[in-house]
């Protein structure tokens, strides 16, 4: 092997990718902040709905946890224009994201749903409280508290596998830049050696600060590692 | 709308569907000859971790940081590191080799947690027990722990590798022939993108679909550990 590495010309770009990260992380919190809205209407849906709705929710997280994410934003990307809607890649990537993201969601908060015990919502409902309440004081700490891991897990999944997606569609998050700064001067491994360290470093700064909010607003110990 | 339907004949000829089919053996190849090698690595891995004694300490962190890093790092960014990397050492290694080690980097740091939580499961005084016997550390794993551990690491294992078929899409941008890659090159031949990618996705959903479904069906199965029940027969009896 006689490659020599030469960092230098990363340095001089490095405020390249910092903006690319600095994408990376917005797309990656408005895709999960979506896709938790979402999941929040299907697992409500799946639990409380009626029956045709059940089975469109049900049909809707099947369907998009069996493909993948790139030929949802593929399909977006190259398949609508065809029929008139023509979205930047990065509202193709953001909208593809979202509704990956969405129906895995569903799954999850699905199963916190299921873990709040019918009992606790008739003892809400006999000292007086209205659904509203019920779901403020009842079922969200109760979710809150069994599902925060398996969230804050999926925050980083979305964060690091989703957006990097964009990618290939040419969005300039952290990857993207990656690409198009070393196709201009082929130093491919110095890149994407940093643009790695790059998201090993913002994975943990996001992974901690989860971690932190969660013990402070929900008592959950979160691990880090 | 009139431009897809017009195409559907001219698209599902059989020279297509051939190449589709032959495509999907490669997606579902890939994933399958990359995950099992990186099973096997991991076992390796989670066995040299679990190493007692200080003198073992920097191989433990090494382990460990192998995990946490490239559980971090997009697939993207690992299989151009690999390609590049792979291409300075030697420059014939072809392409399904170079995805076949990315995806097997990759397997590698997830399953290693699966077996681990696996491995961790097997309560500690069957291991104490093996220990006051003299068994051997190896042996111990192989005949005490393993055993016990097969129900708490099988599913998972397969619900991973049923769900990396999908992610190894992201490899047709090295150009390997499967089927993302195929999908973008009839879609350049001129075909409708909503057919071909409609088709790529229902191809897909075919691969994962059932192998999922034979996941949940082994973790129903396996749900309760066999121990358990064996106990539980004895104090019937």
């Amino acid at each position: 092997m006689n490659y020599s590495f030469q960092y230098s010309i990363v340095w001089e770009n490095f405020g390249a990718l910092l903006e690319g990260a600095w994408l990376t992380f917005q797309l990656g919190v408005l895709a999960f902040a979506g896709g938790a809205l979402i999941g929040l209407v299907g697992a409500s849906i799946k639990t409380f709905g009626p029956f045709p709705l059940r089975l469109i929710v049900d049909a809707y997280v099947i369907f998009i946890t069996n493909t993948p994410a790139l030929i949802q934003i593929y399909f977006l990307y190259f398949g609508l224009p065809e029929v008139g809607v023509r979205w930047s890649s990065e509202a193709c990537v953001l909208i593809g994201l979202i509704l990956n993201a969405g129906a895995y969601l569903t799954m999850i908060l699905r199963a916190g749903f299921l873990s709040v015990r019918r009992t606790e919502l008739e003892a809400g409902l006999t000292i007086g409280m209205s659904i509203l309440q019920q779901i403020r004081y009842i079922i969200i700490p109760h979710i809150a508290k069994s599902i925060y891991p398996a969230l804050a897990n999926f925050f980083i999944v979305i964060l690091v596998m989703g957006t990097s997606i964009g990618a290939v569609i040419g969005v300039d998050e952290l990857t993207g830049q990656a690409i198009n700064l070393s196709t201009v001067n082929y130093r491919w491994l110095e890149y994407f050696s940093v643009v790695a360290v790059m998201y090993v470093v913002l994975t943990f700064v996001a992974s901690i600060g989860l971690a932190l909010v969660g013990r402070w607003a929900f008592r959950v110990k979160a691990r880090i590692f | 709308m009139e431009r897809i339907i017009e195409q559907i004949p001219r698209f599902f000829t059989p020279g297509n569907l051939w190449l589709l089919i032959e495509s999907a053996g490669y997606t579902l190849g890939m994933t399958l000859v990359g995950c099992l090698i990186g099973f096997l690595l991991a076992f390796l891995l989670v066995y040299i971790r679990q190493t007692p004694g200080y003198w073992a300490l920097p191989i433990r962190f090494v382990c460990i940081a192998y995990v946490e890093v490239f559980r971090r790092i997009p697939f993207l960014v690992v299989i151009y590191l690999v390609l590049f990397f792979i291409q300075t050492v030697t420059t014939d290694a072809s392409l399904f080799t170079i995805a076949v080690i990315a995806i097997c980097l990759y397997a590698i740091a997830y399953t290693a947690e699966i077996i681990r939580g696996g491995i961790e499961s097997v309560p500690r005084t069957q291991i104490e027990a093996a220990e006051t016997m003299n068994i051997s550390r190896l042996q111990t794993t192989l005949t005490v722990v393993l055993p016990q551990a097969w129900p708490v690491i099988i599913p998972p294992a397969i619900a991973f590798a049923v769900s990396f078929i999908k992610d190894t899409a992201l490899v047709s941008q090295i150009g390997v022939f499967e089927l993302t890659f195929r999908g973008k090159e009839l879609n350049n031949q001129g075909f409708s993108g909503i057919l071909v990618f409609g088709t790529i996705a229902m191809c897909y959903f075919l691969l994962s679909f059932p192998l999922s479904m034979l996941g949940q069906y082994l973790e129903k199965r396996l749900a309760t550990p066999r121990g358990q029940r064996r106990t539980r027969k004895v104090r019937h009896s």
